[in-house]
């Protein structure tokens, strides 16, 4: 590695290796050229944030594309460079909200349709968000504007209580997990975003199709819960985080349809036939890693760079537990949008807040056997700052050691590989193997 | 210029300033008497609710020099200096000995998660002297389900007063510090008026001290004094100098503004909440208190940290030409970042209107630490005078 980089060769890309991952890259390019087709027709088009509950948009049939997914997509492309130019060149800081404002930056290239990724992004008329930032309405009014579209935003309410084991409530006792007004808030906020969308697009929601799209999601994430479970059982461990990470995500966007419950089932049934003939992703694994933060979008092959030379595995990534124990919504029959409100409103509890967060990483990694913890704070981003003080003190008390380094997701002129790598090995080296249960 | 003699010279304003440099000496008098204090962090933490509970609101603030030991120890390198160093003062014990309770109210994300990480703190770390908090989650968005939403918020936390005061809160009591905290704002506007005027009497330094005041002070009190100094200040000379609009980060001491005006400027209004923004819009006594509360904290001007990038166009647009400014100067403190997206749309309306811009971002705190900045302030202003 460290002499590829010196004589300036391009860094090792990632080894992806499942069936699954080839087939969700090459649906989601056939569906996204679908969406194009309906967008250039003529049909209203929505843009959604991830904590949006784009759940009412699949039962409406609007189509519409989410901001991180195609951050990714333009991360992914290396395009971030190019769009961060043209932000500066805008009069805005290039240092801000990577993640988020991709796609904002993509807006003001006359180029996109030639050079964007898959023919650039269609131009939406509906752009939606929740308000779980400061800077997350900015942005997308900016991109609005932008692009001629509304501007749509869903507020964001903080808990009171905070029950220790969210994930045992989460699937069927939704109304002990949460204050019940913040329930009623959420329910109220979905009628007010249907009314609009109902107005806007002059379709119906059907309240039957919510509920043909909440059990689609269950049935993808049950197949997501017994990968997670079939992952942390088994070591060697058939696969890792780069051959997960996008074959969960890129259908967990697609949640809610049939593609994408069938899609789980069979990337469940591809692992279960690595664990069934003995094939494993790190085949001398010897440490099993957890990462937490967001993927790093640009440079998957970092994960890779420990197997070799310390037989050390990042099985774990918060992507596909997250499916495992945060999505499934049970018994959604007598009342489909609260139970809809109960699945979007805990995302950022779950995911940001202590102590929901840090009990949950620890519940996993005693549950996949971890031996150690690489967390990335991200450098600009103040939703992700989540409490990693009480994170690490979480893990460590339980005897798990833990490395804390600053990165960007989606920003490659910030990553230093090399660095990061030099700062995993000495952690890998004094802190597990030398310090810990190995 | 900063604080000029003629201010210095008047009695009241004399008291104001006491006030303001000894922020915590009302809280201390108070508590001798056997009242209860509440600390309140963030911007919208209702005075009027606090002191119907017989309570004495005082607001959190940074200190300049203190060594940031628990800060850097809890909290993640994304939160803002000032929010850092009132963070150091929640859990080092300073105001765990001058404060009863903490209110904290979710004007910014940043604030979100500081309450979050104080009651970690608290939860994890009981023996820690972290005063007993609540939180109030406002939310901003203007939409009727988020108004009604606030009232259910607002009685929440008079019901947390009660219990925390021992003591019933009638509507009553609520009408009578409304009554008082409108005094205080009404007064606080002659002395804009004086401050925004074509010939402005009264400068930014000095505005700053008086508005900030009210902070830490008997709030009938200041609404007294703040009424001298507005009839005093009649006659103080008048100042003639370029007139600059602050918009960005809080500013909790007059350093900033001391450097501006040193320099041959004035500073005639900001939108940041230690200054203008902290008198803005009355509770309305024609409403029930629930309600009145909820329009006078809600619907107030937008605050850089929760509207969007137009509304805020809109709003400094409308500040700007009510105080006659010549230019605008961005102050924003680093990693606090979201003014910034406003601030190139700010930028273009601003500049097509033929009023100059400077911005000053990732600025370090406190602000004598950017040593640079007294020379492009005064590069800038001599600019405006040409
Ligand atoms: S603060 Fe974080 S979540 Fe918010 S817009 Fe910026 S990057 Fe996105």
């Amino acid at each position: 590695m460290h002499n590829e980089t010196k004589n300036k060769i391009e860094p090792k890309r990632a080894q992806k290796s499942l069936k699954a991952t080839a087939a969700a890259s090459a649906y989601q390019k056939q569906w996204f050229a679908g969406l194009r087709a309906r967008v250039e027709a003529g049909e209203d088009f929505g843009y959604l944030n991830a904590d949006v509950p784009m759940e009412i948009l699949r039962a409406m049939d609007i189509p519409f594309v989410v901001n991180q997914w195609w951050a990714a997509i333009c991360a992914a492309k290396r395009m971030t460079q190019k769009y961060y130019s043209l932000l500066n060149a805008e009069g805005y800081r290039d240092d801000l909200c990577s993640y988020c404002a991709t796609a904002l930056a993509e807006s003001y290239d006359p180029d996109d349709k030639i050079s964007g990724p898959w023919g650039g992004l269609p131009s939406p008329t509906i752009a939606i968000t929740r308000l779980t930032c400061d800077c997350q309405s900015k942005i997308f009014e900016l991109f609005a504007n932008n692009h001629g579209a509304d501007l749509y935003v869903m507020e964001n309410t903080q808990p009171r209580k905070a029950p220790p084991k969210w994930w045992e409530l989460a699937p069927d006792r939704w109304e002990e997990l949460y204050d019940s007004d913040r329930l009623d808030l959420a329910v109220e906020d979905l009628k007010q975003l249907i009314a609009y969308l109902e107005v806007k697009t002059g379709k119906m929601f059907d309240i039957n199709k919510l509920v043909e799209v909440m059990d689609l999601i269950n049935e993808q994430e049950t197949w997501y819960l017994k990968i997670r479970d079939l992952i942390a059982k088994t070591s060697p461990a058939p696969v890792t985080v780069v051959d997960t990470i996008n074959a969960v995500m890129q259908a967990q966007w697609q949640r809610g349809t049939r593609w994408a419950a069938d899609h789980a089932k069979s990337l469940y049934e591809e692992i279960k036939g690595f664990v069934d003939t003995g094939r494993t992703a790190v085949p001398d694994e010897k440490l099993r890693l957890m990462w937490l933060g967001r993927g790093l979008w640009h440079d998957f092959a970092f994960y890779q760079n420990f197997e070799e030379k310390y037989g050390a595995a990042f099985v774990w990534s918060m992507y596909l537990a997250m499916g495992a124990d945060a999505y499934i919504r049970n018994n959604v029959d007598p009342d489909p949008l609260r139970a809809l409100a109960a699945r979007y409103i805990g995302m950022e509890d779950f995911l940001h807040m202590p102590p929901w967060n840090a009990n949950w990483f620890l519940k996993e990694a005693r549950h996949n056997n971890i031996d150690g913890v690489v967390y990335m704070v991200p450098e600009n981003c103040m939703q992700a700052v989540e409490g990693s003080y009480f994170i690490k003190k979480t893990l460590e008390d339980a005897g798990i050691p833990v490395l804390i380094f600053k990165a960007d997701p989606v920003d490659a002129r910030k990553w230093n590989r090399d660095t990061m790598t030099g700062l995993v090995e000495d952690f890998i080296e004094t802190r597990i193997i030398m310090g810990g249960k190995k | 210029m900063g604080i000029r003699e003629c201010a210095k010279n008047s009695k009241a304003f004399e008291r104001l300033l006491y006030h303001y440099n000894n922020r915590e000496e009302a809280a201390r008098l108070f508590r001798q008497k056997g009242g209860k204090v509440v600390g309140q962090l963030g911007a919208d933490v209702p005075d009027e609710l606090v002191m119907a509970a017989g309570m004495f609101p005082v607001r959190i603030y940074a200190d300049r020099d203190s060594k940031l030991i628990e800060a850097d120890k809890y909290l993640e390198f994304s939160f803002d200096p000032v929010i850092r160093a009132q963070f150091e003062k929640l859990v080092d014990g300073t105001y765990y000995n001058e404060i009863d309770f903490l209110a904290i109210s979710n004007s910014t994300d940043v604030i979100i998660r500081t309450y979050l990480y104080l009651k970690e703190i608290q939860r994890q770390e009981p023996q820690k002297p972290v005063p007993p908090l609540d939180f109030i989650d406002w939310l901003f968005t203007r939409k009727l389900i988020y108004q009604t939403r606030n009232e259910f918020t607002i009685d929440l936390f008079r019901k947390k007063l009660e219990e925390w005061s021992g003591k019933k809160i009638a509507d009553s009591d609520i009408e009578a510090a409304a009554a008082i905290c409108n005094e205080s704002r009404a007064a606080l506007r002659e002395i804009s008026a004086l401050r925004k005027a074509d010939k402005p009497r009264i400068n930014g330094s000095e505005a700053l001290v008086i508005i900030g005041s009210a902070m830490f002070m008997d709030r009938a009190e200041h609404a007294r004094l703040t009424r001298q100094v507005a009839s005093e200040a009649k006659d103080w000379p008048e100042i003639d100098a370029a007139r600059i609009f602050i918009t960005g980060s809080a500013q909790e001491s007059t350093e900033l503004y001391e450097m501006i005006e040193k320099h041959g400027a004035v500073v005639v209004g900001e939108d940041h909440d230690w200054g203008d923004r902290y008198y803005e819009r009355d509770y309305n006594s024609s409403y029930t208190p629930t309600r009145a509360i909820v329009d006078r904290y809600m619907l107030r001007s937008f605050s850089s940290k929760k509207a969007f990038v137009s509304q805020r166009v809109k709003a400094l647009d409308e500040a700007v030409n009510a105080a006659g400014a010549d230019a605008v100067m961005f102050y924003v403190n680093i990693y606090e970042e979201s003014a910034s997206w406003d601030y190139p749309s700010q930028k273009k309306s601003l500049e097509g209107r033929g009023i100059p811009t400077k911005a000053y971002v990732k600025m370090a705190f406190p602000i004598t630490r950017n040593e640079w900045l007294e020379d492009s302030l005064k590069k800038f202003i001599d600019s405006l005078k040409g």
